[in-house]
């Protein structure tokens, strides 16, 4: 690891100088940088001081974020953007110090058209609040991640997130329309379609916007963003089935994403595992009969009389492979609560079955259909070797959700949840949990997958096979990295992206 | 410390943040060390030597203590009970700040407040500079003329701010009980209860004030205290069971749960209509602390004239005024935001009045209504009026009416 970067008196002087002398705008002290460290995924907390930054700002204008990002440049200050810090990759957790760029008081929501159906606002917004102030107008902005309670839109776009709501209304990277960024170098830009901030579609030029989807912040920084705005769902319809076999209930997702019905929103597919998992606790969760090894569960959204007719298509094709229906209690109150039951570190069980609390690391990665049942058995297998040889990891069983935005078909976000007892990591427990994630990736990788679908490859045990999968487009993305960020200050050290800069200082990142 | 640090894990161990959004400090500032999330991770930083309490001292202060978080977390609403351990933030803020007392970190607001406190026996909420025009000989001035007596196994406890300050809601609250024939008294020497001290940490001098008060009671024959506070209720219902344990014996009634019963029952007659639009303001501590929300809706739906537009009491999970946990006396510009954007709430909402059910909330409430042009009242001052009561007493930061509501 290359060494962290502190900063001086006189820089944290300029940085004041930018914020204006605001109070509370630029934070040195310990407290700050050591809740600025980490995000929601397991961390090496015996490491901790490693990852501190050494400032924060918290700007509230694009002009104060290109003034701080030419301040970096100057002095070759690494930048990690943060929004709500709770992504699952890392992509906020600085490698190397710096300053930590946090956006969350750029939370203003700056216009909402109801004629040509945008919001714009600031990225520091959160969904949930965003459709609070939404709600009278009878529109909502419609990314629905899990962490829809308290992931913000900056984050959003810098990991392109998934929504659980996809089918019906597409990702983060769909429902953006345009937005304003400020490149490392300090210029800001619009980005958008092509021309106006508010068109879907054009033809002119290269479609920059995707460029900014997923970048970790690697790429700079989003200060504004003008957001799709689809009518409030007049109609949801949720319905879970049951089977005694993962193999039907794999095929009863294949029949429903086929179907061609263009209500549904997302199917989602609980395994053997993770049906255990949840029966951990069997007040909270729906008790089902002991046959049941595998749910499916499906979700519409629309307008009524589209709805009401699909959901019926919906009740025979979540029965064409022998599913049950669980029953409307279940429909209703599971799919309501998504959010909020979808891990929980209390479940965390050793390998003696004793009780403790885990953290949760969600493992992402895209799956073409028909690979699952084989990845999915291999990363069984992989936790369950590396549970046995450590003793402090968990298998929470897994998901997997219908991933393509407005076509349910092809392939799917496809996660093993494995508990990590944080508490006791050491070296040891560490380089084997790194291990463990970089084997699971190279299951994805070894059948036709990505080794992640909406997280991020930003994490160590990821990281490194980044170049691998880019593959012949390694070398294209490493040009575009060092032409926006010629100074590398940009999260520096995340996802091999060192590498672009090889040529000038002899190998090392810099 | 080793009493919160498994509390602690199971919060950073999950890192989901859904308790942030709603967490009515962290909507102004912003600041991650403002968060329900950092009190825990401050706890576990602090096991792993990276941070000293001074170092996290003044991240504890950002809290009023609301209990949104609590509400909010997913390990509290799904497994929570099934293994024991719901979280807790609220004990985490309060025992964090005890510590500072303990090593001499406590903010000098605090101090000079709780002190004065300790000196007067009831809270400078008159002002904490100059001499003090309030203290245990005043504490029953409210009350002039209402011919109360002093003792009996009802006794109606009125909060320093309420005795002090805002002295329409004790009056309005005397009369109402006189006129539905419920028998009660007043403390024959009321100190403050103690709670505000608790909430800052002052454990000592909380504990030795709730001594003083039972030991009143109990020299009176009390068996039961109405509460007229949100926040004595609390801390009558949670703090003086801790301190006393099973010898605790006293019923603690609040106040709108008793009004909404003595019309319910027909023993409080509603007939002056008050024709305004209003929307009701849910205190913290009755809504988020103790899950009552339903006795305000039904008082405010039995006042004649009235048009009541309700804000469901799960979305006010993320309001309050502010004006709880000590917050104003340290962080007042907080307060008076947290206060502003819930009355840009109301305004929404197209009313000319808010009504709270919380003293301490009025204050704060009240001045950024001043400039919202909504006026902000107490349920039971509004109850008094539509019983045809003559309240008298002082409205505190509500007398200055807003012009456009005037």
């Amino acid at each position: 690891m290359s060494a962290v970067t502190t900063i001086d008196a006189p820089v944290v002087d300029e940085l004041e100088a930018i914020m204006g002398g605001e109070e509370g705008a630029v934070l040195t002290n310990v407290s700050s940088r050591v809740n600025r460290t980490r995000v929601p995924a397991p961390f090496p907390v015996h490491r901790w001081a490693e990852f501190l930054p050494a400032a924060v700002v918290m700007p509230r204008t694009a002009e104060q974020v290109s003034e701080i990002l030419k301040l970096a440049n100057r002095h070759r200050i690494p930048v990690v953007p943060r929004a709500g810090g709770t992504g699952l990759a890392d992509g906020a957790v600085p490698l190397r110090g710096g300053i930590v760029l946090d956006v969350k008081l750029m939370n203003q929501i700056k216009e909402v058209d109801l004629v040509d159906r945008t919001v714009t606002v600031g990225p520091g917004i959160n969904m949930l609040k965003l459709n609070e102030e939404l709600r009278p107008h009878g529109v909502f902005f419609p990314d629905a991640p899990a962490s829809y309670p308290c992931s913000l839109v900056g984050g959003r776009i810098a990991c392109s997130g998934m929504s659980l709501l996809n089918a019906r209304y597409g990702h983060t990277r769909d429902l953006v329309v345009s937005m304003q960024l400020v490149l490392p170098t300090g210029e800001i830009i619009e980005v958008g379609e092509g021309g106006g901030r508010k068109l879907r579609k054009s033809s002119t030029g290269y479609n920059l916007k995707q460029l900014f989807m997923g970048h970790q912040g690697t790429l700079g920084i989003v200060t504004e963003a003008t957001l799709e705005l689809a009518p409030r769902a007049e109609a949801e319809f949720a319905a879970f089935f049951a089977f005694d076999d993962y193999m039907k209930a794999h095929a009863t997702v294949g029949n429903i994403a086929r179907s061609g019905l263009g209500t549904i929103a997302g199917v989602v597919l609980f395994d053997e595992h993770k049906i255990a998992y949840l029966r951990r606790d069997d007040e909270a969760f729906i008790p089902m009969p002991p046959w049941v090894v595998s749910v499916v569960a499906v979700a519409l959204y629309g307008a009524k009389v589209e709805v009401q007719a699909a959901s019926r298509r919906i009740m025979e094709l979540g029965r064409s492979e022998g599913g049950r229906y669980t029953g409307d209690e279940m429909a209703d109150g599971d799919w309501a609560s998504r959010h909020d039951r979808y891990a929980n570190p209390l479940h965390g069980r050793l390998p003696d079955g004793k009780v403790a609390p885990m953290s949760w690391h969600c493992e992402d990665a895209a799956i073409n259909f028909s690979a699952l049942p084989k990845v999915r058995e291999e990363w069984h297998e992989l936790v369950a070797s590396y549970r046995e040889r450590y003793g402090i990891f968990d298998d929470w069983g897994m998901y997997a959700y219908t991933t393509g935005a407005y076509k349910p078909w092809g392939d799917l976000l496809t996660e093993i949840d494995v508990g990590i007892w944080e508490q006791e990591l050491d070296d040891e427990n560490w380089a084997g949990w790194v291990s463990l994630k970089h084997e699971i990736a190279k299951v994805s990788l070894k059948h036709g997958g990505s080794i992640t679908s909406c997280h991020g490859a930003t994490r160590a045990g990821d990281a490194e096979l980044v170049a691998q999968e880019m593959g012949s487009g390694w070398d294209a993305m490493k040009k575009i990295k060092r032409t926006f960020d010629p100074n590398n200050v940009m999260n520096p050290g995340k996802l091999m992206l060192d590498e672009a800069y090889a040529d000038e200082n002899g190998g090392g990142p810099r | 410390m080793e009493e919160w640090r498994e509390n602690a894990y199971n919060c950073f161990s999950s890192g989901h943040k859904f308790c942030r959004e709603p967490c009515p400090v962290t909507q102004v500032t912003r600041n991650e060390n403002h968060t329900p999330t950092a009190f825990h991770t401050n706890v576990v930083a602090m096991d792993k030597g990276l941070l000293s309490l001074k170092d996290v001292a003044d991240d504890y202060v950002h809290c009023t203590q609301c209990g949104a978080c609590e509400l909010r977390c997913p390990n509290t609403l799904f497994v929570g009970d099934f293994y024991r351990a719901r979280t807790e933030t609220v004990k985490v803020v309060r025992a964090m700040r005890a510590l500072m007392v303990d090593e001499g970190l406590d903010r000098e607001g605090w101090k000079l407040w709780n002190r004065l406190t300790n000196e007067l026996k009831n809270e400078p909420v008159l002002g904490v500079e100059n001499g003090q025009p309030n203290g245990q000989e005043h504490v029953r001035d409210w009350a002039e003329g209402l011919d109360l007596p002093i003792g009996g196994e009802t006794v109606m406890f009125v909060d320093c701010e309420a005795a002090f300050y805002r002295t329409s809601i004790p009056r309005a609250t005397a009369q109402i009980l006189q006129k539905a024939g419920v028998q009660f008294g007043l403390m024959n020497e009321q100190w403050c209860c103690g709670g505000p001290a608790a909430e800052m940490g002052y454990v000592e001098q909380s504990r030795r004030f709730a001594e003083h008060n039972l030991a009143d009671w109990r020299a009176s024959g009390t068996k039961r205290i109405i509460a007229i506070e949100p926040h004595d209720y609390v801390h009558f219902t949670e703090d003086y069971p801790a301190y006393f344990g099973d010898e605790f014996e006293i019923e603690v009634v609040q106040i709108v749960e008793l009004v909404a019963e003595l019309i319910r029952e027909g023993r409080l007659k509603l007939e002056k209509p008050i024709n305004r639009t209003v929307t009701y303001h849910d205190p913290c501590r009755l809504n988020k602390r103790k899950g009552i929300y339903e006795a305000p809706r039904e008082i405010l739906r039995a006042i004649p004239g009235l048009t009541f537009k309700d804000v469901d009491h799960v979305t006010q999970w993320s309001y309050c005024s502010g004006g709880g946990g000590g917050l104003p006396v340290e962080k007042p510009e907080i307060t008076a935001e947290i206060s502003r954007r819930r009355l840009a709430r109301a305004q929404d909402l197209e009313v000319d009045m808010l009504v709270s059910a919380c003293v301490w909330s009025e204050r704060p409430l009240a001045t950024a209504g001043r400039d919202a042009g909504i006026e902000v009242r107490d349920i039971i001052e509004l109850v008094a009026e539509s019983a045809g009561i003559e309240v008298g007493g002082d409205l505190g930061a509500s007398a200055e009416v807003p012009e456009e509501t005037g």
